[in-house]
């Protein structure tokens, strides 16, 4: 038992180094917030804590509503959201531009996207028709 | 007015499918005879039956979707359907219906797909004995076998879904039934609902799935005489419940799961005469569900057969049979006189260290529970299977 408690000791020591967000492995990690299975690279979303604990999600609504409701009191280190445009690729949720439209289905039924800024959102919304919102706006729309 | 049939093959007056529906009127059919048919982005905006004689092949070349019906009581019979186009943005399906009722897609054979039957706003109709084949092994931008959105009274039976995103999904999606089909290694899920009410899945095979059926945000669902297993992995499960309010699980058979069950707010559930057999964990209910029943199931051979977590919250244990239970009948009732205690200390252990798992069935863990059991302390104290059976009960499947 004392082998073990030493061992995981290590173990948290080494996993608390770095504060980075983590790789998401598609098809094998679940939503910290809703349990599903991660799987579109189009919508997933990030938490990482100022002492480097990840969390991963398969949607951008659940990371909003858990960085709301559980993590309301918890310092971020990272938010982040996929853009969009560029699948797997992760940009700054403050930074980043939303779009609620009936013709992008996200994983939890919200229709939400995120783009690398308000523009791209914008651009984005001539395609796809819809409503965009910023970071703050989307906040206070899914509460 | 008669109904007509217009046949197309290589040497008939209507050699595309295209062209015949150009000339069909409702209540046609369109004969297809054996062949190839490159073809896709094929539009019925009519009240047609397309068969098809023989398995001839519809290709889509990759071009995008291949059928799209907007008209109500379509019939697709006998295709064999490949190479959707794949999109990031745009989600292509073999065989699409939209706004429409009293479809019928049966027999076909769909391969080299992006989505395969896909079901928007369309209500009472028929998915029936379609095999679904898709490449989605490390490919994760794979579609559904079967998807249906905002979808009501449709009719999914002997289907044999394969390497797909999900098998079969529902998204707001109500009144549906789910009967006698079998689906094998998805992605994610062997059958998935969000947001869907009131649906029955009865005599279903979940087999190698992220997980079998995934119930989440839904309410009054019937969950029957399936069989569920060998979804094993890190995220896998049989079943995951997620905010599922008055549901009956009933009669399933749960083998080879990591996690049989697991369960997160979820009030009502009626979890009865299932079998569990030699999963990882039986039934780990993870809190916040309220209400519960937990009777007359079969727990064999699992090497945890119940993680609990939180307040008893008025759950019911009550009248199943525990393998690992080592009680006496004196009365020879079939009931054990000494109340069965689910929970391991070991398993509490296991939850809050998953390293520690190296120590199963060491001897170490068979003192420790052994003196858990004898006085219990970190498990709750009224988690308790007051009547637990000495024998293996019989479900009567048929009830």
């Amino acid at each position: 038992m004392k082998q073990l408690l030493t061992f995981s000791l290590i173990f948290l020591l080494f996993a608390a180094c770095e504060v980075a967000p983590q790789k998401i492995a598609y098809g094998t990690d679940a939503c910290h917030f809703c349990d599903m299975t991660i799987v579109d690279s189009k919508f997933a979303a990030q938490l990482v804590t100022s002492k480097g604990k990840a969390y991963k999600y398969d949607a951008i609504e659940c990371m909003i509503h858990s960085y709301q409701d559980e993590f309301k009191d918890t310092e971020m280190a990272y938010k982040l959201v996929v853009d969009f445009e560029n699948p797997g690729t992760f940009v700054n949720a403050e930074d980043a531009g939303y779009l609620i439209s009936e013709k992008i289905k996200s994983p939890m039924g919200k229709n939400l996207s995120a783009y690398q800024n308000q523009e791209k959102a914008e651009k984005a919304k001539e395609n796809f028709t819809g409503n965009t919102y910023s970071w703050t706006a989307i906040k206070e729309h899914l509460h | 007015m008669f109904s007509k049939t217009l046949i197309v093959c290589d040497s008939c007056e209507y050699k595309t499918i295209k062209s015949a529906l150009e000339a069909a009127q409702d209540g046609d059919t369109i004969l297809v005879k054996e062949g190839i048919y490159k073809e896709a982005n094929i539009k019925v905006t009519k009240s047609v039956s397309i068969i098809g004689e023989g398995m001839p092949v519809i290709d889509g070349n990759e071009e995008g979707e291949i059928i799209t019906i907007g008209a109500d009581n379509v019939t697709i019979d006998g295709f064999f359907i490949k190479n959707v186009g794949l999109s990031y943005t745009t989600e292509y399906a073999a065989v699409r219906v939209v706004n429409s009722k009293g479809f019928t897609i049966q027999n076909l054979k769909l391969e080299k797909l992006f989505f395969g039957i896909y079901l928007q706003r369309a209500s009472h109709g028929k998915v029936l004995n379609n095999k679904i084949t898709g490449e989605a092994v490390t490919e994760f931008n794979s579609g559904n076998g079967v998807h249906m959105w905002h979808c009501d009274f449709v009719e999914v039976r002997g289907n044999d879904v394969r390497n797909v995103r999900d098998g079969i999904y529902l998204e707001f999606s109500s009144n549906n039934t789910i009967e006698d089909n079998f689906t094998l290694n998805s992605v994610r899920y062997g059958l998935h609902f969000m947001f869907s009410h009131d649906n029955k899945v009865r005599n279903n095979v979940f087999e190698s799935n992220g997980a079998g059926i995934a119930l989440m945000f839904s309410k009054d669902m019937e969950v029957n005489n399936n069989v569920i297993k060998k979804n094993w992995g890190t995220a896998s499960y049989g079943i995951l419940l997620k905010e599922i309010n008055d549901a009956k699980i009933i009669n399933n058979e749960f083998r080879e799961n990591t996690i049989a069950i697991t369960v997160e707010g979820s009030n009502r559930i009626e979890y009865m005469h299932n079998d569990f057999i030699s999963n990882g964990y039986a039934l780990r209910m993870r809190g916040a569900s309220y209400d519960c029943k937990i009777m007359h199931n079969n727990f064999l051979y699992n090497s945890f057969d119940l993680s609990y977590h939180g307040p008893m919250n008025r759950n019911v244990f009550d009248g199943n049979y525990w393998s690992d239970y080592t009680g006496y009948d004196l009365d020879k009732d079939g009931i054990g006189d000494v109340p069965y205690r689910p929970i391991k200390l070991f398993s509490y252990i296991v939850n809050r260290n998953a390293q520690a798992i190296i120590l199963l069935r060491s001897l170490f863990i068979d003192i420790i529970d052994f003196s858990e059991k004898v006085s219990p302390i970190f498990t709750p104290d009224n988690l308790v299977d007051e009547n637990p059976r000495m024998k293996r009960i019989a479900h009567d499947k048929d009830s």
